[in-house]
């Protein structure tokens, strides 16, 4: 097994751990980390990216503005965590139907 | 000697990344979420890509887990209460099975069509240009991420206000 290959897989089975998170649970904080753990591998895949094309500067350009984005996500959705705590008490994310219209 | 860092980080990545979900305490996973961002921040560094690895040190595993232990003690849910709420024990369970599983039939997939990328000629350019100069569009695409983010949470916060 050649490195990049070790990379590719590592990228895709913690972009499944992730997503396996974003459907098994309910917990807010929990899903937002299973959101950043699938947001670290795209990371991952864009570093093996620059190393297989050669081009690392710009790969190194786009990780900075994933990590960008990403914290700018975090701090949203820990803002609407933190809203659901002061509204019911807890960080279960099948209180959030109750606010359809 | 490199590729043995590079490897050990790769695992530490995978191990930190899985206990991140699967662990029980949101504390904890915090906290493997910061390890693998570390370890992240490593294969970066080693593989030529400094500028990223700092980011991801210093905004990663610094700010972003900063941000989370905030949310977590901002909003105590006690173990016990998120053991009989969520069930994440029986409910994350299977996770190590869905890796492993998936673990082999990529491997089998990637021996059963000799699967093998070409790596290019490492190009060498420097990366304020390309990050200044060829990218502009993303420097203002981020800019304007982070002037919503703020407009979020100032509107979050003055909801807040106004409810007290």
């Amino acid at each position: 097994m050649n490195m990049e290959f070790a990379f590719l897989l590592a990228g895709v089975l913690l972009i499944l751990a992730g997503c396996f998170c974003l459907i098994r649970t309910y917990h807010l904080l929990k899903i937002i980390i299973g959101m950043e753990l699938s947001m670290k591998a795209v990371t991952l895949l864009f570093v093996i990216a620059g190393r297989i094309n050669g081009n690392m500067e710009l790969s190194q350009a786009f990780i900075i503005t994933i990590i960008v984005i990403e914290v700018v996500i975090t701090l949203v959705a820990s803002g609407v965590a933190l809203d659901l705590y002061k509204k019911y008490g807890n960080l279960d994310v099948r209180n959030l139907r109750n606010l359809r219209g | 000697m490199e590729n043995i860092i590079i490897y050990v980080s790769l695992a530490a990545l995978l191990v930190c990344g899985v206990l991140a979900v699967m662990l029980r305490s949101i504390i904890k996973d915090a906290i493997c979420l910061a390890a693998a961002s570390a370890a992240l921040a490593i294969i970066m560094y080693t593989l030529g890509a400094p500028w990223a690895a700092l980011f991801e040190v210093s905004v990663c595993a610094g700010l972003i887990t900063v941000i989370f232990i905030s949310g977590i003690s901002l909003s105590h849910d006690t173990k016990a209460e998120v053991r009989r709420e969520y069930d994440d024990k029986r409910r994350m369970g299977v996770l190590p099975v869905v890796l492993v599983v998936a673990g082999i039939v990529m491997i089998g997939a990637g021996a059963a069509i000799h699967f093998e990328m070409p790596v290019a000629q490492r190009l060498v350019q420097d990366f304020r240009e390309v990050f200044w100069n060829s990218r502009q569009a993303d420097i203002w695409g981020q800019i304007i991420v982070m002037l919503t983010g703020g407009t979020a949470i100032s509107v979050l916060i003055k909801e807040e206000k106004k409810k007290s």
